[in-house]
């Protein structure tokens, strides 16, 4: 069996100064983005999408809950790196007993979420405006019996 | 047909038997006896735009974002008559009022909605997340339909 990668929680302030830290790989996380948002609308956001983040060495993962599905979470990770969004989905399973997981990616950023048993569902138009151009968002989704390590 | 600003007076107009975030709000036949109905707020801050279609209901744009010019859309009515003229007014309002690029929802397929209806304005299915929504006790799945604008 794989060990679990330990995750540290991190509090709105630890969690922003973070994601700043991160600088690119951060924008689109959770649908926030830390270079063009200051910390109080980043503040502002995490608190209305009740997510909370977590620190694994250098990469930060978190969640933000379906209030319409209490057993689905939506998901990201600053990292490429499939090990902590494995302990981050090991978590939710274990301790928030959820079944599904949805991410929301920006194309043509690496992620870690085919290598975490996730597969893609859609592709969401000129979503996101950056660097002058607009970008399309990959949706992929993952269920808890496929995607635990 | 004109959107409008919500009114104090159109409170009753925001609550209803349809699923909550609906794109396609329609009353459901088999509403739960006991189930309280939906309820929208009314508009408290700028990430949202609540309209008043006169009469038949409202149309809420929420999730405003105006750095990536989108938003969701939400609609709830309390009856079907006018839906394919009030489609072409929700769009008009957000790419031409909003100056938005691009509009999306959810649709529960499960509910059977009018999706041609979204077809014909312009609206395109781009996502289906399964077990997104709860409805009649189980896990259901849900789709992201979005229009883009064509400048």
């Amino acid at each position: 069996m794989t060990e679990i990668l330990s995750l540290q929680r991190l509090d709105t302030d630890m969690a922003i100064a973070e994601l700043k830290s991160c600088g690119g790989a951060a924008r689109g996380f959770l649908g926030l983005d830390p270079v063009t948002q200051n910390d109080s609308l980043l503040a502002a956001e995490l608190k209305s999408l009740q997510a909370q983040l977590f620190s694994a060495g250098e990469t930060v993962v978190g969640f933000a809950p379906n209030t319409d599905q209490p057993r689905q979470a939506y998901v990201a990770s600053t990292s490429a790196d499939p090990e902590p969004l494995r302990a981050l989905l090991e978590f939710l399973t274990t301790y928030q007993r959820c079944t599904t997981f949805v991410a929301m990616v920006p194309d043509g950023v690496e992620n870690c979420f085919a290598d975490c048993g996730f597969e893609q569902v859609g592709v969401l138009p000129r979503h996101r405006w950056q660097n002058y151009d607009w970008q399309d968002v990959l949706v992929y989704v993952g269920r808890a019996d496929s995607c635990r390590s | 047909m004109r959107l409008r600003g919500y009114r104090g007076s159109d409170a009753d107009l925001l609550a209803g038997p349809w699923l909550p975030g609906e794109l396609l709000g329609l009353p459901l036949a088999d509403w739960p006896p006991l189930a309280a109905p939906t309820t929208v707020p009314p508009p408290a801050d700028p990430g949202q735009e609540l309209c008043i279609a006169p009469g038949l209901g409202f149309v809420r744009y929420t999730e405003l974002d105006w750095v990536h010019r989108r938003a969701r859309v939400e609609i709830g009515l309390h009856g079907v008559d006018g839906l394919d003229v009030l489609l072409k007014t929700v769009v008009a309002h957000g790419f031409l009022t909003l100056n938005l690029s691009r509009i999306h929802g959810w649709v529960t397929p499960l509910v059977d909605p009018p999706i041609g209806l979204l077809a014909d304005v312009g609206f395109q299915r781009e996502a289906v997340l399964p077990e997104a929504t709860w409805l009649d006790g189980r896990p259901i799945d849900r789709e992201i339909w979005g229009v883009v604008r064509n400048d």
